[in-house]
């Protein structure tokens, strides 16, 4: 093999503290090495250029490139070598950047090391092999797992460009949290106004199966073609003849079931359509809180209902769909706000949230949009909003600002001022967040046109003194201690991951952060993208989110799945494992240790050996470490090669 | 062996379904015991079984995959017939096992040292308190605790952990988990440098014969060992302390969370290395990582051939 070594600047990234032209000096003396030289950017344009000269010029069959880390230019140096008419495998990179400039000063030891990388890079070359890749069908079906206004709009976007979707909503209305909300921040119009007629086209599109009261119970096969378990949760109501007509929820007897959709603000009937606009409109009964069901008494919602879709024995169902990709739009959940001590710890009833306050609000909610005091139904006159609660506090390891409170507290003020003319409102903040558009003029209006008074500092103690709440705190830019007498507390809590997410990460195997947000597959140029295949993120479930960035993350979601499916085929990585059939004595090590099930067992005259699936092997390695023969090999990856790389950098 | 007619005639009443059993049999000399093929009722006649029937016969077991055969084992050597069934390379329809509760084998290398290489054993006796052997005429009273194998004072398992046929009465064992890896600790306790010049000093004594190897039950790789294989070159042929020390480095490796402490390698071992101190250090590492232990369940999954998102041992997310 005559092998064509590169080596990088980088600007002065590399070249900062690599002496390159060294490097390509000691790497002429390498076996194999015919060519070497340092080049500026060998990415850019002229660079690549310069490798297919030299390609040409050369006569080389391989070639050697130092410069970055692999996942950001290997793709890049592949289709360099192929439009030089070389097989892409034939291609090594070593990556002098983030293992040796970035992280150290010494050149002289810079220097050294990068010798090593590419001696070990050119080793591996000489035992590479051409690889090709294979082509696959794929299912032209997409999954939508989450129904908040992010899964909508991905939902929407796909069955637009023709695909059919399958959204899957864990409650039995999608809508999410954008649906609980009254108003939206900076134009205050009416949250479920717009987007009730999303959820209306969601189920009125003919290629959308919408599974409401519906999870993800496992998750199988690859990219183009995963086959997907859907638990379908008893909701005790036959759907197919239940009209939402709610005849039912008037007349259960049974009044105090939770009431998920209000915040627990309020109880509500066992039998349940949890708001009017709610898609589908179709009502549930909560077992634990239904007559019927725990002590076989009642039975008034099944004697109502006129169309006979009461089934108090229906159990949970599954389906299995088969679909080429998934978009996870999981969405998030509220920090649990009662570890801290300060704000009552749950004691208070006149501490609520920001999402309780907006059921508030909202004409729709449980006091039908008058602001009323849990404690004693009175009309508050001072409000007072705590902001940044659960959100940049390492202490309870939520380092991370959740971004949409300081806009939402602005509305909030401005709303309270709307419904009680006579209120004050007092916003305690850390530092006002507003880097949207016509969103610092929205707060410069809650505290100008609409008087809320914005504190700066942070609230040490609330306790109650009469029917009042005192709350003290820190006016950190009057340097002085604060206390205002409030009627009501109102605490901006943060954003999490939403409660179970993590589960759902592990079925689709994509990764997730301390706090249980999906990984993107680049923090900037892949933001809807995972490391797995097919499967891509929409909306807070990758991070906190506010309702555009969300609703465009779901439309770039749609546009990924839309362009892949706009392919025929896919194509398979040949960086797979591979049986040597002769070597195999079929114990079947490497089919238990397989993660992903790629591996199957077959008849070969007789004997049991193993079988590797191509389009199902993720390229782990794990069963070539597990062989005792050494008779499964992963391409690319070989025993040879990696020995290879070995010797090269142990040298005694 | 008390129990050794009783023996023979479940041998005996088995040996029709069987194309072979294997047991013991009396060596060159009257101090050593030998494998023995018994495919007869005559061969049955000639079974040994004491102290001096050190071997495990399992190591022959894969080789003989697809004949029925009967194995007499000890308990060690019936945990190596145990993990050879989880790992898939014998299979449980044909293999007959015949059980018994064993109460410890000599080592012969202590016997050695106390006797001396006098030549020609002439005749010996092993009861179960001691070894009476008469060598170039000199007859030697040793008692059986100054020359039963190191493993066997710590032994956990005395009787066959599985057996279709179990003759005599079962051993109650004595030893604790951590009895038998004190050796271990004191080892590690060494500074680095101790550590190091050590087994530099006893890997330079290899010749080379992989007798540790061709001696392990667990031994599966055949014709594709690392000591051989020219493809991948893993390992040069050079007379080196390194290459020496590699084998059995990787050796241990192989058998992490698979070693049964059967001890074959070291008893193999014709210069004397204590290489199952390796293989004692990963079984104590899989014990505490896994709480596993080899060659125990049949229906047991070793912790190392499988793949679980989470292991149940390991609180990842408690890091």
């Amino acid at each position: 093999m005559k092998i064509g070594v590169f080596v990088c600047h980088c600007g002065t990234n590399i070249e900062g503290t690599v002496d390159t032209a060294a490097v390509a000096e000691a790497a002429r003396e390498f076996p194999g090495v015919v060519f070497a030289t340092d080049t500026m950017y060998a990415c850019s344009e002229p660079g690549q250029d310069e490798i297919i000269e030299a390609i040409k010029e050369h006569k080389l069959d391989g070639v050697v490139v130092a410069s970055c880390t692999p996942r950001m230019h290997e793709p890049t140096f592949r289709k360099t070598l192929e439009r030089a008419g070389l097989n892409r495998y034939l291609f090594e990179m070593a990556n002098i950047r983030e293992h040796v400039s970035w992280i150290g000063r010494d050149r002289e030891a810079n220097t050294n090391k990068s010798v090593d990388l590419v001696r070990m890079a050119a080793a591996k070359l000489l035992n590479n092999k051409p690889l090709h890749a294979k082509y696959f069908d794929m299912n032209k079906r997409v999954m939508i797992v989450g129904g908040g206004v992010a899964g909508i709009q991905a939902a929407l976007d796909c069955a637009d460009g023709g695909l059919e979707v399958i959204l899957v909503e864990k409650t039995s209305s999608i809508g999410g949290k954008m649906a609980k909300l009254d108003k939206t921040f900076p134009t205050v119009d009416c949250s479920s106004c717009i987007l009730g007629p999303r959820m209306v086209d969601v189920a009125q599109h003919p290629n959308i199966t919408l599974y409401a009261c519906a999870e993800i119970e496992e998750v199988n096969g690859y990219v183009g073609n995963f086959s997907v378990k859907v638990k379908r949760k008893a909701t005790y109501v036959d759907w197919d003849k239940c009209t939402g007509c709610g005849i039912c929820m008037e007349k259960c007897p049974s009044k105090k079931a939770d009431n998920p959709f209000d915040e627990e603000l309020g109880k509500t009937t066992a039998i349940n359509i949890p708001f009017p606009q709610a898609i589908p409109k179709k009502a549930v009964i909560d077992p634990n809180f239904c007559i019927k069901i725990k002590r076989d008494k009642c039975g008034v919602c099944a004697k109502v209902c006129p169309s006979d879709a009461i089934v108090y024995d229906q159990v949970d169902e599954f389906v299995v769909e088969e679909v080429g990709a998934v978009v996870a739009a999981t969405g998030f959940d509220l920090v649990d706000w009662t570890v801290y001590g300060e704000y009552g710890g749950g004691q208070y009833p006149d501490v609520i949230t920001s999402l309780q306050y907006e059921r508030m609000l909202s004409a729709s909610g449980p006091t039908e949009g008058h602001i009323k005091r849990p404690s004693d139904g009175k009309e508050p006159k001072n409000v007072v909003f705590i902001q940044c609660v659960g959100s940049r506090d390492k202490s309870i390891g939520r380092p991370y600002c959740s971004g949409f409170c300081c806009m939402y507290t602005a509305k909030q003020a401005i709303l309270t001022k709307d419904h009680c003319p006579d209120s004050q409102s007092y916003v305690f903040y850390m530092d006002i967040r507003s880097p949207g558009k016509m969103f610092d003029e929205f707060t410069r209006r809650a505290q100008e046109e609409y008087n809320a008074r914005y504190i700066r500092g942070r609230v040490s103690m609330i306790y109650p003194k009469g029917d009042k709440l005192v709350v003290r705190g820190a006016d950190t830019l009057m340097g002085d201690q604060v206390e205002v007498d409030a009627d009501l507390v109102v605490l901006a809590v943060g954003a999490e991951s939403a409660h179970g997410a993590s589960d759902l990460a592990k079925k689709l195997r994509i990764s997730y952060d301390a706090y249980g947000f999906f990984m993107e597959g680049h923090p900037k140029l892949k933001p809807v993208e995972t490391n797995t295949a097919g499967v891509f993120l929409a909306g807070s479930c990758q991070g906190p989110k506010d309702i555009p960035s969300s609703v465009a993350q779901g439309s770039a979601a749609a546009a990924k799945v839309l362009a892949m499916f706009a392919k025929d085929q896919l194509e398979s990585d040949p960086a797979v494992s591979v049986v040597d059939i002769k070597r195999c004595i079929g114990c079947g090590k490497c089919i238990s240790t397989c993660p992903f099930g790629a591996i199957k067992e077959v008849d070969f005259r007789g004997q049991p050996k193993a079988e590797v699936i191509e389009t199902i092997c993720q390229g782990c390695g794990i069963c070539t470490a597990t062989c005792p023969q050494g008779a499964i090999q992963l391409q690319h990856f070989t025993d040879n090669q990696i020995l290879a790389e070995v010797n090269a950098v142990c040298r005694f | 062996m008390k129990n050794l007619e009783d023996l023979k005639k479940q041998i005996k009443d088995g040996l029709s379904e069987l194309d072979v059993v294997i047991g013991w049999t009396d060596s060159f000399d009257p101090l050593h015991a030998t494998p023995h093929f018994m495919r007869s009722e005559a061969d049955v006649d000639k079974l040994k079984v004491d102290a001096l029937c050190v071997h495990n016969l399992a190591t022959y077991l894969p080789s003989l995959k697809g004949k029925k055969v009967g194995i007499v084992v000890k308990g060690c050597d019936s945990r190596s017939v145990v993990e050879l069934l989880q790992e898939n390379l014998i299979s449980r329809e044909d293999v007959t096992i015949f059980g018994f509760g064993c109460s410890g084998v000599v080592d012969q290398v202590k016997i050695r040292r106390a006797v001396g290489e006098a030549g020609m054993v002439e005749s010996c006796e092993v009861s179960g308190t001691e070894v009476k052997l008469t060598v170039a005429g000199k007859e030697h009273k040793l008692p059986m605790a100054d020359v039963i194998a190191d493993k066997c004072q710590t032994c956990r398992y005395p009787n066959a952990v599985l057996s279709d046929q179990f003759v005599g009465e079962e051993i109650k064992p004595t030893a604790s988990f951590e009895d038998g890896y004190k050796d271990l600790e004191e080892f590690e306790a060494k500074s680095t440098e101790e550590k190091f010049t050590f087994w530099l000093g006893e890997m330079d004594r290899c010749i080379r014969c992989y007798a540790c190897r061709n001696a392990c039950p667990m031994c599966v790789c055949r014709d594709h060992c690392v000591a051989q294989s020219r493809d991948p070159h893993w390992l040069s042929q050079e007379a080196h302390v390194r290459d020496k020390w590699m084998f059995q480095v990787i050796h241990a490796y192989h058998l992490t969370g698979r070693c049964t402490e059967c001890g074959e390698c070291q008893r193999a071992c014709p210069v004397d290395i204590p290489i199952l101190l390796f293989k004692k250090k990963f079984n104590k590492e899989i014990k505490e990582v896994f709480n596993y232990e080899a060659g125990l369940d049949p229906e047991a999954t070793p912790p190392l051939q499988t793949f679980k998102i989470d292991e149940p041992t390991i609180k990842e997310k408690e890091w």
